[in-house]
């Protein structure tokens, strides 16, 4: 027994040695690697960086940037590296955690990117040059809590009510200029026969977002979103309340058996012409394109209910960073540098068909140049991602789950606000 | 020839020797996969639960607060008893609906009707499928306005049976335990049926001599020696219905829509450590001890369990 014993242990250390050797073999290779690639640094003086993303549906649109980023920086490669959207936190993080990751790094927008920059993972960028041309709505999406910059601004995405021209047309109908011309156009169309609102309230998020379109028209948009911020006002206050009763009195517009429609129901009601109206964000119109190539987009700012300016409602949806961890931080500060400039932003619009977060851009598409005025215009932050995506549950999911119960008859409006209230309470500070 | 042999035995036992050696080698690979893979995992997630997390930044050491707020702390106390509640539930209806089916199904083809073996593939064949794949199919079948449930109802003039099915939240929840039951239903009846067939046949031959048939016969001879099987598919029916995630995350997504009806223990677990979205703010500490608690649950239960029934096994 004792001789089979000592075997088992020289088999577990044999095994254990072996183990090593492959792990420090590997290490030595990469090692190797490294410094060959440091070799040609030195002669040719090529750096390669990489950029992590959600966005896979891009990678084509991305060759098209660092090409033109290589006509100026020839020597600096840059490889776009997308993972799954609904993964690429997680795959981040975990890199992030371990010392590694990309060299750029697709930043969501405001409290989960600012949280990694108050983790110490993102390099300050404050020193790079024309950041300046971006407005401070913009550059807020990755301003640190200690005040420094930490991303470049990339794109907008808005929201608002997109509708069916053909069907507005041929039911004579124009753009609602004020709430109660919104709800007798909501009436008209329900009168013929067309589904007015195509939305489904099966899946949560969708509800934020069309709140986010409604509600400001309530609880008057900016006004009533600075208040908040400083603490003035909550969310069980009347404007608040009224904003998710407004959502409660849309209800009989919307398709039949909305409880169960999700994204792509909803999506297919309004590109098949079945529905007239589409609360939604910019990024569906291509999508809706798509289905659809002879469907002609129009939208309309949301008319205000309490005799306001009408408005779209609009963020940063995206920013570049740079790894504090990079080996090549200038390098990529290089790049930085490059989405500030006017060439990037046109190149953007026009190739991935999206508001740039730079103002004064033009697009090739009709559409997509109109959002972008409005957005300089007359935009109203998403309150919800904006200021209020932090908390666990975040007081914007809170937000979804209980107008979901609403809808299912389980909770009233003022449930609905006390509850954004109390999910609020324990977390959220008012700026001084 | 003998003095030819001896040295030949020898050989033979240095070999055996060394091959009882080489034997213990053998476990290490597997036994390295279990201990980086699962014996690891556990215990990090163990240790994660003792401390504060700022995101994915591990803060200080708080010792059992985590699994304190998790029982004391609205909405995570809220949502921990809903999502048990519906796991007992769905333990519930796979043992009656699930199993209680499979059982009779089982003894029916064991009865050597026609086409057993066509019933036997037929009932199996939901189990070859990805759950991503089941809960898609149902997800088009069960959809309000074009799906084939409320199709086929409408065919038949029933109007007011028509429903969102999985956007109520009284049936929602109810919809995709069936559809777990149907999923199921051919791996229990693979399970029962070979525990009918490894019943000996003379021992039901002298039970015939004895009088015992039909209900009689199921019930006090074939029952018994039945138990076995039945503790087998009660254990796995049990630690899936406590597990429930993939086919819950596959319809109705990471919140346990609509309104946290269909919510289970994992899918809540998963929407801590992971967050509920893209963006969405994690809680691993929580996660954690969430996960740690299952785990314990799960595993002491089915100690418990199995103990019991041992001592009222049957031998044949």
């Amino acid at each position: 027994m004792g001789k089979m014993g000592k075997a088992w242990l020289v088999g577990v250390f044999v095994f254990i040695l072996m183990f090593a050797a492959a792990c420090s073999k590997d290490t030595d290779k990469t090692d190797m690697s490294d410094s060959g690639s440091k070799g040609n640094d030195k002669t040719e003086g090529t750096v390669s960086l990489t950029i992590g993303s959600w966005r896979t549906e891009d990678t084509a649109n991305y060759e098209k940037v660092t090409a033109a980023f290589n006509k100026k920086y020839p020597n600096i490669k840059v490889e776009f590296k997308p993972s799954k959207n609904t993964e690429y936190n997680t795959i981040l993080n975990t890199a992030l955690q371990s010392g590694e990751g990309p060299d750029i790094i697709h930043l969501r927008p405001y409290a989960p990117g600012i949280a990694l920059a108050d983790a110490g993972y993102l390099e300050p960028l404050d020193d790079v040059k024309g950041l300046d041309v971006f407005p401070d709505a913009a550059l807020q999406a990755s301003k640190g809590s200690d005040g420094k910059q930490y991303g470049v601004p990339v794109n907008m995405s808005t929201t608002q009510m997109f509708y069916n021209k053909k069907i507005f047309k041929d039911l004579n109908l124009k753009e609602p200029k004020t709430w109660d011309e919104f709800i007798a156009l909501n009436e008209t169309i329900k009168k013929k026969g067309i589904i007015p609102i195509a939305i489904g309230t099966k899946e949560g998020w969708l509800l934020s977002a069309a709140h986010g379109i409604i509600g400001p028209a309530h609880y008057g948009a900016n006004d009533f979103v600075d208040k908040i911020t400083k603490g003035q006002t909550n969310f069980t206050s009347e404007e608040f309340v009224n904003s998710i009763k407004a959502m409660e009195q849309l209800k009989k517009y919307f398709p039949d058996n909305s409880e169960g429609l999700g994204m792509d129901d909803i999506r297919t009601l309004f590109a098949t012409g079945q529905a007239a109206m589409f609360p939604m964000g910019s990024w569906e119109i291509e999508v809706v394109r798509g289905l659809n190539p002879d469907i002609e987009i129009g939208y309309f700012p949301m008319p205000s209910a309490i005799g306001k300016e009408p408005t779209i409602t609009a963020w940063v949806d995206g920013s570049f960073a740079v790894n504090a961890k990079s080996k090549h931080k200038e390098e990529a500060k290089k790049f930085m540098e490059f989405l500030t400039t006017k060439e990037f932003g046109e190149l953007f619009t026009n190739e991935f068909k999206m508001i740039s977060a730079m103002p004064g851009v033009k697009s090739k598409d009709e559409l997509v140049t109109s959002l972008s005025e409005a957005v300089e215009k007359i935009s109203t932050p998403y309150m919800m991602v904006v200021y209020f995506a932090g908390g666990n549950p975040t007081t914007k999911v809170t937000l979804e789950t209980e107008l979901q119960g609403m809808y299912l008859g389980k909770q009233t409006p003022e449930g609905v606000a006390k509850k954004v209230q109390e999910s609020a309470d324990t977390w959220f500070k008012p700026v001084q | 020839m003998q003095t030819m042999l001896q040295p030949n035995t020898t050989k033979q036992k240095r070999l055996k020797k060394r091959k009882r050696w080489g034997i213990h080698l053998f476990p290490i690979p597997a036994l390295a996969i279990y201990g980086l893979f699962i014996v690891y995992p556990q215990l990090a997630a163990l240790t994660y639960s003792f401390y504060d997390w700022k995101g994915i930044k591990r803060g200080v050491f708080i010792g059992l607060d985590n699994y304190k707020n998790l029982f004391t702390q609205e909405p995570f106390s809220g949502y921990f008893w809903n999502s048990f509640g519906h796991n007992v539930l769905y333990f519930a209806v796979q043992m009656i609906v699930q199993n209680g089916l499979a059982f009779l199904l089982a003894f029916i083809i064991y009865q050597k009707i026609r086409g057993a073996e066509f019933f036997k593939i037929a009932y199996f064949l939901p189990r070859l499928l990805s759950v991503i794949v089941v809960g898609f199919l149902w997800k088009l079948i069960l959809n309000p306005n074009y799906g084939a449930l409320n199709v086929i109802f409408g065919a038949f003039g029933l109007e007011n049976l028509k429903k969102a099915w999985l956007g109520d939240p009284d049936t929602a929840l109810m919809a995709i335990i069936l559809v777990n039951c149907w999923f199921g239903l051919g791996f229990a009846v693979l399970i029962f049926l070979a525990g009918f067939q490894a019943i000996p046949r003379d021992l039901l031959e002298a039970a015939t001599l004895d009088g015992a048939k039909g209900l009689m016969m199921l019930r006090r001879i074939m029952l018994p020696l039945m138990m076995p099987s039945i503790m087998i598919m009660t254990v796995l029916t049990f630690i899936q219905s406590f597990e429930a995630f993939e086919l819950v995350y596959a319809m109705q997504g990471s919140q346990g829509e609509p309104y946290h009806a269909t919510d289970t223990l994992a899918v809540f677990f998963y929407r801590l450590a992971f967050g509920g979205g893209t963006g969405d703010s994690t809680a691993i500490g929580l996660g954690s001890a969430l996960a740690v608690l299952l785990f314990l649950f799960i595993s002491v239960i089915t100690a418990f369990y199995l103990r019991y029934m041992q001592k009222k096994q049957v031998d044949m």
